[in-house]
């Protein structure tokens, strides 16, 4: 809310620098989020007088002006002005000067003739007519009044004030007007608070001669007042009341219009003035909409309305769309004559819905929204009236109709000092708490060590102990809470098991070259599209934000490939040639669609890599080590994602378990994310892997005995796995085996067309005794027959 | 006789101190002390000498030899250590030339910052859990004094997936589902994902990342907050920061507090970073509210609680003074490796 220092001054005394001020209101709960001094932009522009005006020899409308400015002397400027003359008293910009408007004047020539500033404009200034006389005219700005030369203009435009905009929080809607934030100010200070009292003569008459209200909805308007004001005389508002309007960002229209503005500024209760003649019927009914019914409000636009919108109607239709906008129809225009005035509290989920619905939100339903008081409703109508008739805007009718179904008792609470201040751990003075809570105006006696507080309605935010402690405190300051250390039973925290295996992979990672990443949790609705999925693939069952803020952005993920490959994308696109990456994350797996609970939340890791020495085996490598480290004895199986290379990837088991599929990226799936080279990727399911249990270590004696040494060499069929010719060597050496390596595989000369050669290592070792010759050979046999059992042709 | 030993001994001596390389003295070896040697024909000639002189020239002829044995040995040894001098002389490297590289990857920042703040509050006997990042309305809002026309709504814009079902906007919720699953004393930190609908620029994301911390016991006051946020920020920002209570509004507290610390960019003299002011909003952060408690089965009158949610995002871009949060899910390689 943006308040304007002067006007705050006519509610509450300020002793104290405005800076003070604000970082006082900040420790009282009062955040400040500007402090705009008024004239701050406007440097270096004196009152000049004009001591002689020459015609330019070279222009046939610039004019060479002599300017008294006072203890400098005279100064020449040069102006295209004409309706100066000798004697005038006009605002000058000096050399090195700013405007408003962000020019900054300096000494020059003007077609050869030196002019050592401006003459300025009222426009030049920002200044408009409720600013200052004649400040819209065609010209200079001619200064009424016999100011002395050399003034600072600011001082003559009385350009001191400071507009301080103050974050209300929202549980304080009561502070969305002076009164509020003045009121705030007086127990924040110790100074005092003044609340204008409405007094205001009336004409006679009766309202009830005039108009009839009934209130069909009282739970959507708890709280309806009307009066009338006849003979009004309709014409521009005063200054002080104009410039108040401006400083909190609404435009003056009219005396009526701005008393209503200013008194919702004021009081924080919004009001609304109808034109009487206006209204059908003479009847004002506050109902919900009808199913087709339609209003055109100030602005001009209509909008279509349904039966859960409330709004102001009179005999006929609606005229204004209760506490959002008034209809165009019962405006306060220049010839209105007499004036309905409406002061009420809304329902403000109502406001809001309605609101929402029709796209509009107003000063008025801004705070309706937030709250408003209902008690504060008639504080408001009658300050409305008494400056009506202290303006002289209209004629009072005497009566009111205050239509309510009762208003709420004070709220009573009784507590005593101590619980209050126990939440707190500090020592403040019973007299002192009693002192703080009656200045807010929460009614505070005391007896003995209870408290009885009479909350008022409008601070319906105090409700019980814990709120009477915020009060106390944040008046007598946090400042004097003393940290103390943690207390209670001396625990280390615990981590969730999988916090710390995930921690235990990601190290791993790290130190295998692998950095991590984070993306968002959403993709765009098209991306799962790039995997060429299968139309019933469950990864396609994905979960819609309802109100994304863009398609990009708008369903959650299911796999974190996609992400991957953007990463991965990324990366390659900025020249940077090799990268690992891995993301652990969750996949969100709705049980059905639409959503009707909340879904699976799976814990999953993608693994990205690409450059010139990485392939599906370092992949191969990082899956291995990860999955090893969890306890977890690996297998691979052809596996036929659509997103992959048909002819290179894999399906990961983990201990029988199936845990994912990595796998080179398919080209056309990688073209898609601009990726013109091999790729690879990784997606497991963290949620199975963690879920293996890893069996203890215990030590097992090192060897004792020597090993032995065997190769094998041989031809095989293509297409045959060397995974079936290592079980096969495993199974033949049987007990006897203690590691199996393959080092050489090769087609091409001397091998016979459809064939390979591959060529193995097999260490064979006994624990107990250094094997014989004859172990050996049979154990050599054995693989052979095992190998050869499989379709190998050992060559010799 | 003894004139020749002398003689073949001076010699000898002469050649040893000569000789260069290996090759060289063993030829002189062979030549004095081998079967055809020199000194070993003296020997040989003991038989012309009386009887009586024999062991002494005997002697003489040993002396010599092995004299001349331990000079062959020293200067063997000589130059078997120039030689290694010169081989190692011409194996020197360039010891700048760059290293076989370790490729070694890192964490994300933003998860380096959290281990971090896991460790100190783990240290002060906070067990981490976590929650589910689709919530109800229920936990999300209801359980937090947020009920459903209640303006604070407003200060979250939220994702919704159904009626009821959301993307949480804080990590507040998990709060509630603590509180439901254990009894007091609870001391937990709930690390997570957080998601608000705030279009992406430089200083926010539709998706970021929170601390929420909550302790409730017996006789907690708002003494022990601070108390555990005055160790935290000693932590992560120097022993010498302080922290500052401010008061503010969320409608699961109450009384609900900014925090802030003394800007650790100046000590708290006023700096850009800070803005002049010498302090920075950290979190934010107040005693758990009554119903909060209530709506969890734990007695406000017998129970009170505190809480403080940290944005881990805001705390990293400090930290690394990154000045674009939208780096953070770009995940440039370059810029991983920084920190």
């Amino acid at each position: 809310m943006k308040i304007s220092l002067k006007t705050l001054k006519y509610y509450v005394d300020i002793n104290v620098p405005v800076e003070e001020l604000c970082d006082k209101m900040v420790m009282a709960g009062f955040e400040v989020e500007s402090i705009e001094k008024e004239g701050e932009n406007l440097i270096n522009v004196v009152v000049a007088k004009i001591v002689d005006i020459k015609p330019h020899e070279d222009s046939d409308h610039l004019q060479i002006c002599q300017m008294d400015i006072g203890k400098n002397g005279l100064v020449q400027i040069v102006t295209g002005a004409q309706n100066i003359k000798v004697g005038d008293l006009v605002p000058a910009a000096l050399n090195d000067s700013y405007l408003p408007n962000g020019m900054h004047i300096v000494s020059g020539k003007l077609r050869g003739v030196p002019s050592n500033g401006m003459l300025c404009s009222g426009e030049e200034l920002c200044l408009t007519e409720a600013d200052y006389d004649g400040a819209s005219v065609n010209g200079i700005l001619i200064l009424k009044d016999t100011h002395p030369v050399g003034t600072d203009i600011r001082e003559v435009l009385g350009l001191d004030d400071y507009i301080i905009d103050f974050k209300i929080t929202a549980n304080r809607p009561d502070c969305n007007c002076y009164l509020g934030v003045a009121k705030e100010i007086g127990v924040v200070l110790g100074t005092e608070f003044k609340a204008p009292v409405p007094t205001y003569k009336t004409v006679g008459g009766d309202i009830n001669d005039y108009i009839s209200i009934d209130i069909k909805n009282y739970d959507l308007c708890p709280r309806y007042i009307g009066r009338i004001v006849k003979n009004l005389r309709i014409k521009e508002s005063p200054e002080w009341m104009q410039k108040s309007l401006i400083a909190s960002g609404m435009r003056p229209i009219n005396n009526i219009v701005d008393i209503t503005n200013f008194v919702m500024l004021e009081t924080g209760q919004p009001l609304h003035a109808f034109n009487y003649n206006d209204l059908n019927g003479k009847q004002i009914i506050v109902r919900n909409a009808n199913e087709g019914e339609k209003i055109t409000t100030l602005d001009g636009k209509e909008y279509d309305l349904t039966p859960d919108m409330l709004v102001i109607a009179d005999g006929e239709k609606p005229s204004c769309l209760a506490g959002i906008m008034g209809g165009k129809e019962s405006e306060i225009e220049n010839d209105t004559k007499d004036l309905f005035l409406e002061s009420a509290k809304f329902r403000r989920d109502n406001v809001r819905h309605t609101g929402r619905a029709l796209g509009i939100r107003t000063e008025a339903s801004g705070r309706f929204e937030k709250g408003t008081d209902i008690k504060n409703a008639e504080y408001a109508s009658e300050r409305a009236l008494q400056l009506i008739s202290g303006l002289d805007a209209g004629d009072i009718i005497d009566g009111v109709i205050d239509c309510n179904k009762g208003l709420p008792e004070d709220r009573i609470i009784t507590v005593t000092t101590d619980k209050i201040m126990e939440l707190i751990g500090v020592d403040v003075p019973d007299d002192k708490i009693v002192e703080i809570l009656n200045r807010l105006g929460l009614n505070t006696t005391i007896n003995g060590k209870e408290i009885t507080c009479r909350v008022p309605s409008i601070r319906d935010d105090i409700e019980g102990r814990a709120d009477l402690a915020e009060e106390v405190m944040r008046i007598y300051g946090y400042d004097h809470i003393i940290g103390t250390p943690m207390r209670g039973t001396v625990v280390r925290g615990k981590l969730l098991p999988e916090r710390i295996k995930t921690n235990k992979i990601k190290k791993l990672l790290n130190a295998s070259g692998a950095f991590e990443i984070a993306t968002y949790s959403f993709i765009g609705s098209k991306a799962i599209d790039t995997l060429k999925l299968t139309e019933d693939d469950a990864r396609r069952k994905q979960i819609k934000i309802i109100n994304p803020l863009g398609d990009e952005y708008s369903t959650l993920r299911t796999q974190l490939t996609t992400s991957m490959l953007t990463v991965l994308a990324t990366n390659i696109n900025k020249k940077i040639k090799n990268g690992r990456f891995f993301e652990i994350s969750k996949r969100f797996v709705p049980k059905a669609l639409p959503l009707t609970e909340q879904p699976d939340e799976l814990p999953t890791m993608s693994i990205g890599i690409y450059g010139e020495s990485e392939d599906f085996f370092t992949l191969k490598g990082i899956i291995e080590a990860v999955c090893k480290l969890m306890g977890a004895h690996t297998q691979y199986e052809k596996s036929d994602e659509p997103y992959l290379h048909p002819g290179r990837q894999a399906l990961i088991k983990a201990n029988n378990k199936n845990i994912g599929v990595f796998g080179e990226v398919h080209p056309t799936v990688a073209s898609q994310y601009g990726i013109e080279q091999r790729v690879y990727v990784a997606e497991i399911k963290l949620d199975v892997l963690l879920g293996i249990e890893k069996r203890k270590s215990t030590y097992k004696p090192l060897p004792k005995f020597p090993a032995v040494e065997r190769d094998f060499a041989m031809l095989v069929d293509k297409e045959i796995p060397v995974g079936n010719l290592e079980r096969a060597i495993s199974s033949g050496a049987s007990r006897l085996c203690e590691k199996i390596e393959l080092f050489d595989v090769y087609e091409g000369a001397q091998i016979p067309e459809g064939k390979k050669s591959v060529a193995y290592s097999v260490w064979l070792r006994s624990a107990n005794h250094t094997l014989t010759d004859k172990e050996i050979d049979e154990a050599n046999t054995k693989i052979i027959k095992k190998l050869e059992s499989v379709g190998a042709e050992l060559r010799k | 006789m003894k004139e020749q030993i002398s003689a073949i001994l001076l010699e000898a001596k002469e050649q040893v101190a000569d000789s260069q390389n290996e090759g060289e003295i063993e030829a002189i070896r062979v030549k004095y002390l081998g079967k055809k040697g020199e000194l070993t024909a003296i020997l040989k000639q003991m038989g012309s000498l009386a009887p009586d002189e024999r062991p002494k020239m005997g002697a003489l002829v040993n002396e010599a030899k092995s004299e001349l044995e331990c000079l062959i040995a020293d200067k063997k040894t000589e130059l078997k250590s120039a030689e290694q001098l010169k081989k190692l002389a011409e194996e020197t490297i360039d010891i700048t030339m760059p290293a076989k590289e370790l490729k070694v990857g890192k964490l994300h920042p933003l998860n380096t910052v959290l281990d971090d703040m896991i460790d100190i509050f783990q240290s002060m006997g906070f067990d981490v859990v976590d929650g589910p990042e689709v919530e109800t309305d229920h936990y999300n809002f209801e359980c937090l004094n947020v009920p459903a026309d209640h303006p604070a709504r407003d200060m979250q814009d939220t994702f919704y997936l159904a009626d009821n079902l959301l993307l949480r906007t804080q990590t507040s919720a998990a709060q509630i589902r603590t509180m439901e699953t254990r009894k007091p004393p609870i001391r937990v930190i709930c690390p997570g994902r957080v998601f608000r609908a705030d279009e992406v620029d430089a200083t926010h994301s539709p998706v970021f990342h929170q601390i929420e911390g909550l302790v409730v016991d017996k006789g907690i006051t708002m003494c022990d907050l601070k108390g555990v946020l005055e160790q935290f920020a000693h932590e992560i920002y120097g022993s010498d920061t302080k922290v500052k209570f401010r008061p503010s509004f969320f409608p699961f507290t109450e009384p609900s507090v900014e925090v802030d610390v003394t800007c650790s960019e100046c000590g708290g003299k006023g700096c850009r970073v800070c803005k002049g002011s010498g302090w920075i909003e950290i979190l934010g952060a107040g005693m758990v509210h009554p119903n909060v408690l209530r709506s969890c089965g734990i007695d406000p009158e017998e129970y009170s609680g505190f809480a403080f949610g940290i944005g881990l995002d805001r705390l990293t871009t400090t930290r690394y003074k990154i000045s674009d949060i939208r780096l953070l899910f770009e995940n440039d390689k370059r810029f991983l490796d920084q920190f």
